[in-house]
């Protein structure tokens, strides 16, 4: 088998759309997008985008719902690890690729790091407008009126937007962009991120990329404050941590627990190593 | 319930997949020829939907998903992706067919006569009684029949309606369009669509979202020779021959830009023996390029999004069954933005 599964016209045509979408942040890149032996729609764009840029000296780390050892993140990783024989890891601070699906660790990311993000809807419009040729326009126009209205809408009816993750946000002042489906918690550690965050679609052909220290806002009226989710007075049961984004965990004899979502804090913490 | 550890995911699938093969393992007494030959229908389909012409790689590919031919199809894209390519092989004219059947619905008598072949189309679905069919086969000439599509002089005679061609072909596993999408890449997608799919599809324009009414003008199925030009002596050769199933289809008149009235068509094809996928295929060819007269536009298969993009059975497969991944992250934040709202909406009542 090839290093990394894709034939070497595969990663060469998917490394140029990652550039490009390196160049224009927020702005959805095209690329033919490979079948891979991993379903559509359980991250293949994310697949794709590490699987092209991986190479010998990389550090791998998988998480799935903040969760290293989640049954997804486990299959991706020993997928990868068959076809690059690469090290892995649990550790943030360690990995050098983190291929995540629907969050961002807790530890803050560095310079040199990268976070792949899956992303099973990249067009941000797809809920005002069905039409990908409109679509097109709209974002060529910088026309996100659309997008206003239901914000409007939402929040006249619901004092807030019935929108709970994959939060739409501006990118670069340029480009409304669906950052995958992170909690609004996460939203806010796109903007000025040190790492490179590549999003890839693999069913929907789509990549595209906040470079490093990149200006990046919710999509929200100036006079209404950016509501997330928030764990008021609540402490991880195993590890004691607060303030981080926490699994609400219903045990047998009726009482609700508290966890960390990212499962490899907890460890860390546990440990004492933060 | 306990806190979910994060060592048990990699047991976990172990155990699942020794299951699920367990479950299936009698297919280690059958041979993939056996598949091949007895159930070569489900083969044909699973090559068409893979998008790759093997018959042994679609006959194993079944057998490793216990039937499932979804996921067999699935097997043969994600073989698809390893393999280089070696180029772009010349055009197949269905016209050049040898065929094995071939039918027109629109003419009693045609040039060539109609073939009916093999065709289950006349059996009597009974389950449980079976009569063998005997048939005197010396009464047939076993020499090759190739003839021209029973729509050929309406097209001599210029009354049909032709489409511009595309300048250069796409090959949407290279690069995927963007809307609006090139002739070449839509009969790409429609080519490799799912077959069930397609016949929803199609099936939403007969009755009730459109009125194109098909007429079968001309259904074959045989095989087609493959040539490609040698990398090195730069020859044409013969590479192999594929079988292959291809339907025209006639729908109504339509006025054209230069006031002349022509007769509008839809062309299907597929790798394989496939009649229900080539017909559907031709339909959706004929919503997509000509209007409905009753319901204007605002069909459902006139519409290129539509068609293009929900007609993928990897695709759709994929995504569908992705629900079936942890969401517990997304679901948290749903039910806080929730939890606000009825917040909300309580304080309001108090005003």
């Amino acid at each position: 088998m090839r290093y990394g599964f894709l034939d070497e016209d595969a990663k060469k045509e998917i490394r140029r759309a990652t550039l490009k979408a390196i160049a224009i942040p927020g702005y959805q890149v095209s690329f033919a997008s490979r079948e891979l032996p991993i379903a559509r729609g359980w991250g293949t764009g994310g697949l794709q985008v590490t699987l092209s840029i991986i190479n010998e000296d990389d550090c791998l780390k998988v998480i799935d719902q903040g969760c290293d050892g989640s049954v997804n993140a486990v299959n991706i990783r020993n997928f990868i690890v068959s076809v690059t024989d690469n090290a892995t890891t649990l550790d943030t601070q360690e990995a050098t690729i983190i291929q995540s699906r629907h969050r961002i660790p807790e530890e803050p990311l560095k310079e040199g790091q990268t976070l792949v993000l899956q992303v099973p809807y990249p067009e941000v419009l797809t809920n005002v407008e069905a039409d990908s040729f409109k679509q097109k326009v709209m974002h060529a126009n910088s026309d996100y009126a659309k997008l206003w209205v239901l914000l409007y809408e939402d929040t006249a009816q619901f004092g807030d937007s019935r929108i709970g993750h994959r939060y739409p946000v501006m990118v670069h002042d340029r480009y409304a962009m669906d950052p995958s489906p992170i909690p609004k918690y996460d939203t806010r550690k796109l903007h000025n991120n040190k790492a490179l965050i590549l999003l890839g679609a693999g069913r929907e052909k789509k990549i595209y990329a906040i470079p490093p220290y990149t200006k990046v806002e919710p999509l929200k009226f100036e006079d209404r404050a950016f509501k997330v989710e928030s764990f008021e007075n609540k402490k991880c049961a195993r590890c004691g941590a607060s303030g981080v984004f926490m699994d609400e965990v219903h045990t047998d004899d009726g009482t609700v627990k508290y966890y960390c979502n990212d499962t490899a804090y907890c460890d860390k913490k546990l440990e004492g190593k933060l | 319930m306990g806190y979910v550890a994060i060592k048990g995911g990699e047991e976990a699938i172990k155990n699942s997949l020794a299951f699920y093969e367990e479950a299936i393992q009698t297919h280690q007494n059958i041979e993939a020829s056996f598949v091949e030959n007895a159930l070569r229908y489900g083969v044909d389909r699973v090559m068409s939907e893979g998008s790759l012409y093997s018959k042994k790689l679609a006959s194993l590919a079944i057998l490793k998903s216990g039937g499932d031919l979804l996921n067999a199809s699935f097997f043969l894209r994600a073989h698809r992706s390893s393999c280089a390519r070696a180029g772009i092989a010349k055009t197949i004219y269905t016209d050049d067919m040898r065929v094995a059947r071939r039918i027109s619905s629109a003419f009693k008598d045609i040039k060539g006569g109609q073939i009916l072949g093999p065709s289950n189309d006349y059996e009597v679905k009974l389950i449980l009684k079976k009569t063998l069919n005997k048939t005197v086969w010396n009464e047939y000439k076993d020499e090759d029949i190739f003839v021209e599509s029973a729509l050929k002089p309406l097209r001599d005679a210029n009354m049909v309606k032709t489409l511009p061609k595309d300048k250069t072909i796409s090959d949407i596993t290279r690069v995927f369009p963007s809307a609006p999408y090139p002739r070449s890449a839509v009969m790409q997608v429609m080519a490799r669509g799912e077959s069930g799919s397609m016949l929803g599809f199609a099936y939403t324009s007969m009755r009730g979202y459109g009125d194109i009414h098909p007429t079968i003008g001309d259904l074959r199925l045989g095989s087609c020779e493959v040539k490609f030009t040698h990398p090195l002596t730069k020859n044409e050769v013969k590479i192999g021959e594929i079988d292959m199933t291809a339907c025209e289809v006639a729908a109504t008149f339509e006025k054209q830009n230069d006031g002349s009235t022509k007769l509008t068509t839809g062309f299907g094809c597929c790798f394989g023996f496939n009649e229900t996928k080539a017909i559907s295929m031709s339909i959706l060819d004929t919503t997509l390029y000509n209007k409905s007269h009753t319901i204007g536009q605002g069909g459902i298969a006139d519409n290129f999004e539509m068609i293009v993009h929900h007609i993928d059975g990897i695709e759709s497969q994929g995504f569908t069954n992705h629900y079936k991944l942890p969401h517990y992250v997304t679901f948290q934040a749903d039910l806080q933005v929730y939890e606000n709202a009825k917040n909300y909406a309580k304080d309001g009542e108090k005003k």
